[in-house]
């Protein structure tokens, strides 16, 4: 109801009704006021000329048959059928005619009044000479015909005035119509783009040029708020992209610094531990050869020899995850052949219950660099691919290929993956794998220094390495390392060729 | 007899390499820094020096050319702390032991043997540089 009050058509429907009942009756009742005064004053004019007329015949009527003359006149006039009654006073006797006046009550003042007293009679008296004196010319006319006629009037106004009003109401319906309807459809499609549909056009069509200029004012407001929310939220996503990419590096930045300082320090560790390993090697190497080769004293300084031997391999295992690349200039060397060299190695020592496969591809992938180095992240990833299957047994897979990688130089790597069924690793150690010193195995089971050994080998050749594992399935690692010139030459050529 | 003079700054290592060569026959002379050994120098005359690389003062390096320059006759070995094999880097700064044995070569030495080393490695070493 209260939507109803408020809304645009019915206020300019109510201003339009207000308008009407104020004016049609001040207007119907001036018109009428105007109608019956003119009727009236017709009416008066006719009836004083009238009996002016009739006042002047009976001044010209002789003396000697004066009543007879007199009576006769007042007939004619009762004849014409206006005069309801008619008499002359002051002579001898009243005179009155002879045809009876239908609706005459009899002795009457004269009424000047038009309309009055409501017998429907208007009298008017004339004072006539007779010789030296007078008499009074009485006549009482007929008003109901003129009333007639301005009631008939009356009721051509009232019908005048209802019909405009009538289409006053329909034109005011109408034109509210015609007004309302552009802001409805606007209200509408406003309550759309509110509503989210920011695409919806505030475009209306519509003939009142107000209205065309709100719409195209309100379209434009539109489409600029459509145009900054999308600059805003194209902003918003740039930042999104940037922060992740921020944090991205920050964490890479971190986690490098990170395996940096651990390896400064274990080199620094390592160095003195040579320094401290060298008179214990030289020491039981002495003793041992002044001592008879079957002798207890023998076999002991044996195991110094072989505990110094194992913690110089140890060493140099630290020193490998610390050191950086400066070899003696790097060699081209086969991919191929030295992952197969490692696995006759690993085959010496994996148990029985690990299968090793490899898959490598036909064509040789030629590297640049040390191949060691490369023997050791074989021989690492896959040591600690088959401990991951020692308990239960399974499957070490090993393969070789060529793939894309649009982030080398060359858009192509030598990828290795090396993907166990064993146990696999936490989630939440998978960020941790490449640290140096983490492991999840038990202690006196493994250095944790395997994988971080693996990751500095990989980053100081150029290459990158992924983890990928499921707890319960197993662990995927891949290594992508940048292929020697001649390689990736050639693969370059296919490709073209391709 | 050949004469040996082993420099280096922890005398757990020089003493050890001088117990290995006088067992094996030589006549040793131990010191513990490059001063030192360059007194010993002015004293008598050697077939062979071994010398560390990293020390306080003067560094192994220096010793090594001014052998080179003062006495051109005297055989070099260099010992280095670093890793039995491969490259090291202790800081970024520091020497690899590629860089070790490339600026020992340099300077001047004959052979360059990384720590820890077997006993019959430092044995055909010096053996290898001494006259006939």
């Amino acid at each position: 109801m209260e939507r109803l009050i408020n809304s645009l058509r019915f206020r300019m429907m109510s201003v339009v009704l207000i308008v009407l009942a104020a004016l049609l009756p001040l207007l119907y009742l001036s018109v009428s006021a105007i109608v019956e005064e003119g009727y009236a004053e017709q009416f008066v004019n006719h009836v004083r000329s009238f009996s002016r007329l009739t006042a002047d015949e009976l001044e010209a009527v002789s003396d000697s048959d004066f009543e007879q003359r007199a009576a006769a006149l007042l007939d004619g006039v009762m004849l014409t059928g206006q005069v309801v009654y008619s008499e002359i006073s002051g002579g001898p006797r009243k005179l009155q005619s002879s045809i009876p006046s239908a609706a005459h009550p009899g002795q009457r003042h004269d009424d000047f009044a038009f309309g009055d007293q409501g017998d429907q009679v208007y009298y008017i008296s004339h004072s006539v000479k007779r010789g030296h004196r007078a008499v009074l010319l009485r006549l009482g006319f007929d008003e109901s015909p003129t009333l007639e006629r301005i009631a008939a009037a009356k009721s051509r106004v009232l019908t005048a005035v209802l019909t405009f009003t009538l289409a006053s109401i329909f034109v005011s319906i109408w034109l509210s119509a015609v007004i309302a309807r552009p802001m409805v459809r606007l209200q509408e499609a406003a309550k759309r783009v509110a509503s989210g549909d920011v695409h919806a056009s505030l475009q209306m069509r519509s003939g009142i040029r107000e209205v065309q200029e709100l719409n195209h004012h309100l379209e434009s407001m539109r489409q600029g708020l459509v145009g900054a929310n999308e600059r805003l939220a194209e902003e918003i996503r740039e930042r999104e992209v940037s922060e992740r990419k921020r944090l991205d590096l920050e964490r890479q930045l971190l986690h490098r610094e990170r395996i940096a300082a651990i390896g400064t320090l274990a080199g620094g560790v390592a160095h003195e531990f040579n320094n401290i390993l060298t008179p214990i090697l030289l020491y039981s190497q002495l003793a041992l050869n002044d001592t008879p080769a079957d002798s207890p004293r023998a076999r002991d300084l044996q195991r110094i020899v072989s505990a110094a031997h194992r913690a110089r391999n140890l060493i140099t295992r630290i020193l490998t995850f610390s050191r950086q690349i400066d070899s003696q200039g790097p060699t081209d060397f086969s991919m191929q052949a030295t992952v197969e060299e490692a696995l006759t190695l690993l085959r010496a020592i994996v148990p029985a219950n690990v299968e090793i496969i490899l898959n490598a591809q036909l064509e040789e992938i030629m590297l640049s660099g040390d191949p060691s180095l490369v023997h050791q992240v074989v021989i690492n990833l896959c040591t600690n691919a088959y401990q991951a299957m020692s308990r239960t047994g399974g499957r070490l897979h090993l393969r070789l290929w060529m793939a894309v990688e649009r982030t080398f130089e060359s858009g192509w790597a030598a990828l290795l993956e090396v993907t166990d069924t064993g146990h696999g690793i936490e989630s939440a150690a998978i960020p941790h794998v490449f640290e140096p010193f983490y492991t999840t195995r038990d202690v006196g089971e493994g250095t944790g220094l395997g994988l971080s050994v693996v990751h500095g080998i990989v980053t100081s050749m150029g290459g990158k390495i992924t983890v990928e594992s499921e707890v319960g399935r197993g662990t995927t690692f891949r290594v992508y390392w940048p292929l020697a010139a001649s390689s990736s030459q050639r693969v370059a050529a296919a490709a073209g060729r391709g | 007899m050949a004469s040996i003079l082993v420099v280096d700054d922890e005398p757990d290592v020089a003493e050890a390499i001088q117990s290995v060569l006088e067992h094996s026959g030589f006549n040793v002379v131990a010191a513990n820094s490059a001063q030192q050994g360059l007194a010993a120098i002015e004293q008598q005359t050697f077939d062979v020096v071994v010398t560390d690389i990293i020390m306080p003062k003067v560094n192994g390096l220096e010793l090594i050319r001014r052998l080179r320059t003062g006495h051109p006759r005297i055989r070099v070995i260099a010992i280095s702390g670093g890793g039995s094999f491969g490259p090291l880097s202790l800081k970024p700064e520091a020497i690899s032991t590629h860089a070790f044995i490339a600026a020992a070569r340099d300077a001047g030495a004959e052979e360059v043997l990384t720590k820890p080393f077997d006993m019959d490695d430092l044995l055909a070493a010096v053996r290898r540089h001494l006259p006939n």
